[in-house]
């Protein structure tokens, strides 16, 4: 008797404190990306101060270099979110950075020819969910693990962008007879709301869209439960594979757009211009805390996620030489994982 | 990650190959198989001289694989093999640069031959033990610890040829390495060094507990821990061998072409995992050879090099890589699933 007494004495504070703690850290899990976020913001702005005054020419909160870190930002954001997603539901897609590149050249080379914006951005919005779709039918019909099944599009994507240029040059651009369009640069880089280009407010919609889409309709909790548990989702009565198949058709749409946006910027459709984006998805995602085996992750957080990496990306070209990038994002992407892993273990309570 | 546990082998008595020399002799075949009809189409292929050059073209992605296919034959993936190539090269060829040049690039740490290359092949294991100490240690998925350390290895390398490539005020002797060729024959040390590793591969995978341990391992962690296999320290192991292969891989390509680039092994690692998975390696750990694998790069050999006898554009080698791999996993599934239905 004295001793169960003494039990729950002894107990009693520590379930207390371990409630603390425990809302300590949901609250750091729910909201610590944001603080990152402006830590280096405000590290940025703080460099250089001998020499530049704040919100001037020269230092990082200079309207026109936010401006400039946001308009780059947009094929990153517009991936982020329909990345997560699929990533939540357990499967992954390394082919968008080629779906960027083949969309780029497939926009440019319908602009080239004289369609006009809204149809050509239709019709390159539409290839890029039927390249998402074959993605989902590799992985969902031929059963083919989706790291290998990705892969294979990656190099087959390429391809293809690479065989629709014309000969002779390495990307679609004005030549002879052929003009770029006036208007093809305006998507990527006119600005039309407080300075920042189309593209940006198509990602900030696509995002808001995606918020929605997992909070509030049945494909976003069909997806976490795919993550969580596919066996238990299958015997539920969730139909996995076509969850799986129709995410996989979105993140194309989004790496579609997202081509579009960076062959605006760049005035040319090069197919190569989205090599290595699935890398900075991957890193975008995880540092928004998405955990890599599913089931867990929020668009919005990756979203975040994307402003970290490319702001730390193109702030730090003031501080270093560009050529410490690499090493630079390898090690934010380290951190990120192992900062994932402990913030999770301390949760699970192990 | 969902992946299909597609490999369940049911003993019987009527078999005589086991599901893995089956699938590795499928392997051999369609290699053999697509060399003839390559032969068929292209001038000048069918030629002893070109079978060899399928070969020893490939050796630094044959020998990378090896690293690869043990890893992932015990579960595991190995993506840092590209980056690690260039660290090491890098490395060898800054710390053998003589001191002093005003050139930032031309000055390197002028350290004696030997302990430059010492030095390169301890910064491979370096990357080799951060994996590790990543995957074993924090449990993180190893496709995103060796993305990570990848992007390190390699960073780290531009970060020492400022971006750009070390070439000058080498010393005499540093050439040599990869440019050796064997006893007089025209056969160069680094492709020896590849036979030599396949030959001590097969070696451990076939005959040494350790090689077998890696299977069961991969099969099922739980049980092998159970059964009292230290799995931290066998993968441990793994990566460490990984990167060691990386490692002289580096060197001996900076020794052959007397630079270290940052960009050398770009994209390295997807080669290396490529020829493992067409050479039969299952994703999930536990099933394939390293002589599947080697069957595995003979097969994109015998691809690419078609392609650009029938002067293809280069372009076309992405698409033809791209079938040549989801028939090979089609077709490995299938043969699977029909055997042992």
């Amino acid at each position: 008797m004295k001793t169960v007494k003494n039990m729950s004495k002894s107990t009693t504070p520590e379930i207390a404190s371990s409630a603390v703690s425990g809302q300590i850290i949901s609250f750091l899990r729910n909201y610590y990306i944001y603080f990152v976020l402006l830590a280096i913001v405000v590290l940025l702005s703080l460099t250089n101060l001998d020499r530049y005054e704040l919100f001037e020419r020269g230092n990082f909160l200079y309207e026109k270099n936010i401006i400039n870190i946001l308009r780059a930002s947009a094929p990153i954001l517009m991936l982020a979110g329909a990345f997560t997603l699929l990533m939540v539901s357990g499967y992954i897609d390394l082919s968008v950075g080629s779906t960027m590149g083949l969309s780029a050249v497939i926009y440019a080379l319908l602009a080239i020819n004289g369609m006009p914006f809204l149809p050509a951005f239709a019709i390159t919005a539409l290839c890029g969910a039927l390249l998402g779709a074959f993605n989902g039918l590799l992985v969902v019909k031929f059963k083919i693990t989706p790291v290998i099944a990705t892969l294979i599009t990656l190099s087959l994507f390429k391809g293809i962008a690479l065989l629709l240029v014309m000969d002779g040059v390495s990307a679609v651009k004005s030549m002879g007879n052929l003009k770029m369009p006036s208007w093809f640069n305006d998507f990527g880089r006119e600005g039309v709301l407080l300075g920042l280009p189309m593209a940006f407010w198509v990602a900030v919609v696509v995002t808001a869209f995606l918020v929605v889409l997992q909070n509030r309709s049945l494909l976003g909790k069909y997806a976490a439960a795919t993550g969580g548990n596919p066996t238990a989702a299958k015997l539920s009565g969730i139909n996995t594979s076509k969850v799986v198949f129709v995410l996989y058709a979105i993140v194309g749409v989004c790496a579609a757009l997202a081509g579009m946006a960076r062959a605006s910027f760049m005035s040319l459709g090069d197919p190569l211009s989205g090599d290595g984006m699935e890398l900075t998805a991957i890193l975008v995602v995880l540092i928004g805390g998405t955990a890599f085996s599913g089931g867990e992750g929020k668009v919005l957080r990756s979203f975040i996620g994307a402003l970290i990496i490319m702001t730390i990306t193109m702030g730090m070209l003031t501080l270093v030489p560009a050529y410490y990038q690499t090493l630079v994002i390898g090690a934010v992407l380290l951190a990120a994982a192992a900062s994932n892993h402990l913030i999770s273990r301390k949760e699970h309570g192990s | 990650m969902n992946v299909p546990v597609h490999i369940k082998s049911i003993p019987s008595n009527k078999k005589h190959l086991s599901d893995q020399m089956y699938i590795t002799s499928l392997v051999a075949l369609v290699a053999i198989g697509l060399f003839l009809i390559a032969s068929l189409f292209v001038p000048n292929f069918f030629q002893f001289q070109n079978m060899l050059n399928l070969v020893t073209n490939n050796w630094a992605v044959i020998s990378l694989g090896v690293g690869v296919s043990f890893l992932l034959v015990s579960g595991n993936f190995d993506l840092s093999v590209g980056g690690i190539v260039a660290l090491s090269g890098v490395l060898s060829v800054w710390l053998a640069q003589s001191i002093g040049s005003p050139n930032a690039l031309a000055s390197g740490l002028g350290l004696p031959y030997w302990l430059a290359l010492l030095g390169a092949f301890v910064g491979a294991l370096a990357i080799g033990g951060l994996n590790a100490l990543f995957v074993v240690k924090f449990r993180i998925p190893s496709i995103i610890v060796t993305l990570g350390t990848m992007m390190v290895a390699r960073g780290i390398a531009q970060v020492i040829t400022q971006g750009s490539q070390r070439n000058t005020n080498l010393p005499e002797e540093f050439g040599v390495l990869g440019n050796l060729k064997v006893f007089g024959t025209s056969m160069q040390f680094p492709v020896l060094f590849m036979a030599l590793l396949l030959l001590l591969a097969i070696l451990i995978e076939r005959k040494m507990v350790f090689g077998r341990l890696t299977y069961w391992i991969g099969a099922n962690p739980v049980a092998s821990k159970l059964s009292g296999i230290d799995n931290a320290k066998h993968i441990t192991c793994l990566y460490l061998f990984s990167a060691g292969i990386a490692g002289v891989v580096g060197i001996l390509l900076s020794s052959e072409y007397q630079s270290g680039f940052s960009n050398r092994g770009l994209l390295m690692e997807f080669d290396a995992l490529v020829i493992a998975l067409l050479g039969g390696i299952a994703i999930a750990g536990g099933f394939g050879s390293v002589i599947g694998m080697f069957f595995g790069a003979i097969i994109l050999a015998v691809v690419t090099s078609a392609a650009t006898g029938l002067t293809l554009s280069p372009d076309w080698q992405y698409i033809l890589k791209a079938l040549a791999v989801f028939l090979a996993i089609v077709a490995q599934t299938w043969a699977l699933a029909r055997r042992n239905k």
